[in-house]
């Protein structure tokens, strides 16, 4: 060590530290930086329009007084159908896949494919979904759109379900069979105990996904001015309806969109921080 | 060169238990095991005698894991893995394909090297695998579960604590926790596999006492790479090498004059 050689290379590991270290915190300033505007102007022009009457009212003609009370119902109906349809279809085919059939080709295939339909444009969906529903009866319907986002549910919980349920480690299987367990007594008490934060984190992760969705639903739920229970017929909901208010000319109708969008964005925000503190309380194995 | 030495081995091991009136509970004859093509385990042949310990060892990759792993065919989990020959237990094939092997992991329970209590509570992770077997009422299951404990050597430590995690319990209780569990369903053969491994000296010697208090009602096998926890724990000890059961005798026997040098250097530390 007696050379200036190594002090040289080690100098020069300093230098191309700090320069790689400089990269990449601007990049991640860089980043941040169109996040924080985002959500600033959110909140400023979003909070201005917050009152009791959003919550209560329905969406006014132009001009009017009103509310977003029947997008949102709308919003929540939808979303409670499509996960109530796609968290079983999900978690059925994870478990299949983790459990019954990890070492199958069929496996292998469904993996690929559920990949293929996690990263699809939700445009598609929305048409795929138009064609084989709206199409067929002739009208849009809050049926087709809860189809639609329930589409998207699923490979979202297929992946996490399946992710979740290989982390469990084979010594639990393992030790649970040696007790003379049959296999799907095996999943039920001691896999999907061990894997249970994990899996509900994917399934908010998946609320919080189809909360914004709008492509699936201007093809399917399409929108309602008015306030609807019926399934059959077409429903309001939020991504919808600040889809159509931006886009107007009136002022108000432009307000309700931004107070609108800060109410997803919330929903987002608190579904995100909720999977959070469940992830990081996941049990550890 | 095996089958002489083979043939040999089963004789003399056969003998040794005669002589002292022992009965046979696990009888293995001519079985081989592949993992796919791979055979890693040849013609191994010989017995487990009730109310005795049987220790394996062997140097690591030998395949005394494989061996303990077909007795309760817990590789069926897994596929490309086979057993080929025979294993009785009782006189019964538990290797043939009508063998439900549920009823047989009643029967043949196993302990694994790293301890594993399921999530959920210290009571439960006993209760649970009892209430698979038997309708007990909640105080027959509650003497069960105290009964379980006591005899896995744990009820002292925990019998204040039944409902907290099995994960909050320190890794030599979790093992002696797995171990009353295991005994739990009243299981006739025990399989411990590597126990002691991942345990501190303190808690290897509570578990080398439970072993031998679990003798008296159960026959036991265990993987071990502690010589002097097979010298210890066993009655009788299998020293593996590459697949093979080279040398089966009563344990005083192998350590004090073993008959094949490689067991010799083995046991004495030269290689492995």
């Amino acid at each position: 060590m007696t050379s200036a050689a190594p002090n040289a290379r080690y100098a020069r590991r300093r230098s191309v530290n700090y320069v790689a270290t400089a990269l990449s915190v601007g990049a991640a300033v860089f980043g941040l930086t169109w996040l924080a505007l985002i959500l600033t102007v959110l909140v400023v022009k979003g909070v201005g329009g917050l009152s009791p009457a959003v919550f209560t009212e329905m969406t006014p003609p132009p001009g009017g007084a009103g509310g977003l009370l029947n997008p949102i119902v709308g919003s929540l109906i939808l979303t409670v159908l499509a996960v109530a349809f796609g968290t079983p279809l999900g978690i059925l085919a994870g478990t299949y896949m983790a459990e019954y059939g990890r070492y199958s080709k069929l496996t292998m295939v469904v993996r690929f494919i559920n990949d293929i339909l996690l990263s699809a444009p939700s445009i598609v969906v929305g048409l795929f979904v138009y064609e084989i529903m709206v199409a067929q009866v002739g009208h849009f319907s809050a049926w087709a759109g809860a189809v639609s986002l329930a589409i998207i549910v699923i490979p979202v919980v297929v992946r996490t379900t399946e992710d979740m349920l290989m982390l469990v480690p084979n010594t639990l299987r393992e030790a649970s069979a040696a007790l003379g367990l049959p296999r799907w007594l095996v999943i039920r008490h001691v896999a999907y105990r061990a894997a249970r934060a994990g899996i509900t984190t994917g399934v908010l992760l998946a609320i919080a996904r189809i909360t914004g969705e709008t492509a699936p639903l201007l093809f399917t739920a399409l929108n309602n001015q008015f306030f609807s229970w019926n399934l059959n017929a077409p429903m309001a909901s939020l991504p919808v309806v600040i889809f159509q208010f931006a886009l107007s000319p009136y002022e108000d109708w432009q307000q309700l969109a931004w107070t609108g969008a800060l109410l997803i964005t919330a929903t987002v925000l608190g579904l995100s921080i909720l999977a959070r503190m469940l992830a990081s309380k996941r049990m550890p194995s | 060169m095996s089958l002489a030495i083979h043939t040999d081995v089963k004789e003399q091991a056969i003998a040794a238990a005669t002589a002292e009136k022992l009965e046979e509970k696990v009888a293995v004859r001519r079985l081989d095991f592949y993992y796919g093509d791979y055979r890693a385990l040849a013609d191994n042949n010989f017995n487990l005698y009730k109310n005795t310990v049987t220790a394996f060892i062997g140097p690591s990759g030998c395949g005394k894991s494989t061996l303990l792993r077909i007795l309760n065919r817990i590789y069926d989990l897994y596929p490309n893995q086979r057993a080929e020959g025979e294993v009785l237990i009782d006189g019964e094939n538990i290797l043939s394909p009508s063998q439900d092997v549920n009823l047989l992991r009643a029967k043949v329970g196993m302990v694994f090297q790293k301890p594993t209590p399921f999530p959920m509570t210290i009571y439960e992770n006993i209760a649970f695998g009892i209430r698979l077997y038997e309708q007990l009422s909640k105080a027959e299951l509650d003497a069960r579960v105290e009964d379980s404990l006591r005899r896995g050597a744990l009820w002292e430590e925990v019998k204040d604590k039944l409902d907290a995690s099995g994960l909050s319990l320190s890794g030599g209780q979790q093992q002696r926790l797995c171990i009353a569990r295991t005994v739990a369903i009243r299981p006739e053969v025990i399989l411990l596999d590597e126990p002691c491994s991942a345990l501190d000296p303190i808690s290897t010697a509570k578990i080398e006492e439970l072993i031998d208090v679990l003798k008296r009602d159960y026959t036991i096998a265990i993987v071990t790479h502690n010589m002097q926890q097979a010298a210890r724990t066993s009655d009788y000890t299998a020293f593996m090498y590459l697949g093979e059961l080279v040398e089966f005798d009563n344990t005083t026997q192998i350590f004090t004059n073993p008959r094949l040098e490689r067991t010799q250097d083995y046991i004495t530390g030269r290689f492995g």
